[in-house]
């Protein structure tokens, strides 16, 4: 059983201090939403670089050696194509589709990659959603989640209030968010 | 000089001609202003637009269930006429494409600010340029329900496409470049769309909304991916434009005939894509920033930048034009210097008369700033330079084709009812899918102007704390 604390704050200073000193205090489920990337919130959150770089980059090779081979087998192998009597397997008319290819990988894996494996979406019943002014997140609102064993909830709560939350709500949920 | 004089300089940099952002707006009312479009009542302005644009939008669905069922014998192509209004429509639809992905990515690669607002709306003209683009040359192909034998797959009868072809490389490249505008349009899209969720206040929106935005919660831990990876798409995106209109340009230049074999095709190409792209956002955005007050986000500065691209691009493209003669000159060859010969003084004259003066004569008065910052003399050179270049297309394609090698071949071209229509038409089209845009989905984006506010607000700060610095010394 656990719980999510919500706070909401009115300063970015005020939010990324307060994911800093949960932290040390031993809390890892914690989260900053707003409306726009913040500035220092992966510092604050200790987060280790985006490996979304990596992904891109195998997809894009991925796809740029299948358009390579795709190519030098069809009309270089399996149906040799004489075209102005150059060799069947001739380089330099394969690199548009070569290059086509590894663009369109790398591009499906970035967007696929960040949505359903990165984000974890679709999810649209997320226990912040149950809080009625959890809304203002995408509009004007800086918001601090804590995911916490529900003994620890109230403490958590009181620690928000101390750093500044403006208002602060607590969700029970089943599992760790 | 006095024509400068009304337009009044921000203090900090003398160069800006006007701030990238009116005011500094907090992010409530930010929300609420550029949220407006999408939130309220249908206008009656709105709905009599999207009626008439429905209505052109039938008649371009009865020209293409003629060339369907009838067969492109409807068109006035003929031998050697074979590419004309067809392809014409393409290369300038796909070249007006362009503009949107220079804007959201080059321009965010090279961190120009000015690109923010006007990104969305931009890659929205991209979309439906692209899929205007995309259906001429289906349907050109006689038997359009055969477009799959395109794509390589193992059929039964043992044929593979020809990859040594451009052809090949076109459906490759255009259905990339379709896909990666999608993604990165969408991808650009989700954290606006659930603000729009968040903002509405019915249930309906909420939900629709709520769906589309995946369950977006504007995590951190999310925003360091998104960042990454919409950076990264920008950047795959950027040499994907240019090589497409390369791709493009090659469908011409690597054929023999006079007029199309010339290897300054792809940079020509992609100026000229960039510049008619350019005319087309000045086209549609001086009319919606009206419309929908977004005169606060986009300003006369991104106004004046945008001019500023059509000039540099417009004057890339009349080199080109210069060069095309000078090489035709200079290789001494007799075909080549008559395919250009015919082109001005043959009988397409006036074609080639309105080419000359809308892309390269009218932007020139751009070089004053007064007219770059005149909405309505940069909304008539928009209009010029699209119909210019729509008539560099028709050149190039149709001209060059009606005198190939064997005077006995000569023919010369005239476009039936079905030929306008499939072109003012897709005009129609693109404009009822714009006008949707513009009704449901943010046309602005919202979590980037909030960023840029924030740069901006930061920026304030320090030039505040710069010159109270400098007094107090």
């Amino acid at each position: 059983m656990t719980s999510l604390v919500l706070g909401e704050f009115g300063e970015e200073a005020a939010l990324l201090e307060a994911a800093r000193v949960l932290r040390a205090k031993g809390i890892d489920g914690v989260d900053l939403h707003s409306p726009y990337p913040l500035h220092g919130a992966e510092e604050a959150l200790g987060l280790r670089r985006s490996t979304v770089p990596l992904v891109a980059l195998v997809a894009g090779v991925t796809g740029a050696v299948s358009g390579y081979l795709l190519q030098w087998w069809t009309v270089g192998v399996d149906w040799p194509l004489n075209v102005g009597n150059r060799p069947p397997h001739s380089p330099p008319a394969f690199i548009p589709v070569t290059f086509e290819l590894g663009v369109l990988f790398a591009s499906l894996a970035i967007f696929v990659g960040l949505l359903f494996a990165y984000f974890g979406f679709p999810r649209v019943h997320h226990p912040v959603f149950e809080v009625e002014a959890f809304r203002s997140a995408t509009i004007d609102g800086l918001w601090l989640s804590a995911a916490v064993g529900r003994t620890e909830a109230d403490g958590v709560a009181a620690d928000l209030r101390r750093l500044g939350a403006r208002q602060i709500s607590i969700v029970p949920t089943e599992e760790a968010p | 000089m006095s024509t400068t004089a009304h337009v009044p300089a921000p203090p900090g940099d003398p160069l800006e001609s006007a701030p990238v952002l009116v005011g500094r707006p907090d992010d409530r009312a930010l929300t609420e202003s550029l949220l407006r479009p999408v939130l309220e009542p249908t206008r009656k302005g709105w709905a009599a637009l999207l009626l008439l644009l429905l209505g052109g939008m039938g008649f371009w669905l009865l020209a293409l269930y003629k060339t369907l069922f009838v067969g492109i014998g409807v068109w006035g192509n003929n031998i050697p006429v074979a590419w004309a209004f067809d392809i014409t429509n393409f290369v300038w639809w796909i070249g007006i494409g362009h503009a949107g992905t220079l804007i959201s990515a080059i321009l965010l690669l090279f961190q120009q600010r000015w690109r923010t607002s006007i990104n969305r709306f931009a890659e929205a003209m991209t979309l439906f340029a692209v899929a205007m683009a995309g259906m001429y040359p289906i349907i050109h192909l006689g038997r359009p329900w055969l477009f799959w034998w395109l794509i390589p797959y193992p059929s039964t009868n043992y044929l593979w496409p020809n990859f040594k072809s451009a052809l090949p490389w076109d459906v490759f490249a255009i259905s990339t470049y379709g896909t990666v505008s999608v993604l990165f349009w969408y991808i650009g899209l989700v954290p606006d769309l659930a603000t729009l969720r968040d903002a509405a206040k019915d249930r309906t929106r909420r939900i629709v909304y709520g769906i589309l935005s995946f369950g977006w919660r504007g995590s951190a831990r999310h925003w360091q991916h998104w960042r990454v990876g919409y950076l990264l798409l920008a950047g795959l995106s950027t040499p994907l434009v240019v090589s497409v209109h390369t791709i493009v340009s090659f469908d011409f230049a690597i054929s023999q005939l006079p007029g199309w074999h010339t290897t300054i095709f792809p940079p020509y190409f992609v100026a000229g894509a960039i510049f008619s792209g350019f005319a087309m956002v000045l086209t549609l955005m001086i009319p919606a920033r009206k419309a929908f007050g977004f005169e606060q986000v986009v300003t006369l500065r991104h106004l004046d930048n945008m001019a500023k691209v059509i000039l540099a691009t417009g004057l890339m493209v009349a080199y080109g034009y210069v060069m095309e003669w000078f090489i035709a000159w200079y290789s001494g060859n007799a075909n080549e210097w008559f395919a250009f010969w015919n082109r001005v003084a043959g009988p397409y004259q006036l074609v080639y008369a309105v080419q000359i003066f809308c892309n390269v004569v009218a932007p020139q008065i751009l070089w004053v700033r007064a007219a770059r910052t005149n909405v309505l003399v940069l909304f008539c050179v928009a209009i010029l330079v699209n119909v210019g270049m729509w008539a560099e297309r028709f050149v190039i394609i149709a001209v060059s084709l009606t005198r190939d090698f064997i005077p006995s071949s000569w023919a010369n071209y005239s476009p039936t009812w079905v030929d306008w229509t499939l072109l003012f038409g897709s005009m129609a089209t693109f404009g009822v899918l714009f006008l949707l845009f513009l009704r449901f989905i943010p046309a602005i984006p919202i979590s980037e102007v909030k960023e840029l506010r924030k740069e901006l607000e930061h920026e304030d700060h320090h030039r505040a704390a710069t010159r109270a610095a400098g007094e107090g010394a």
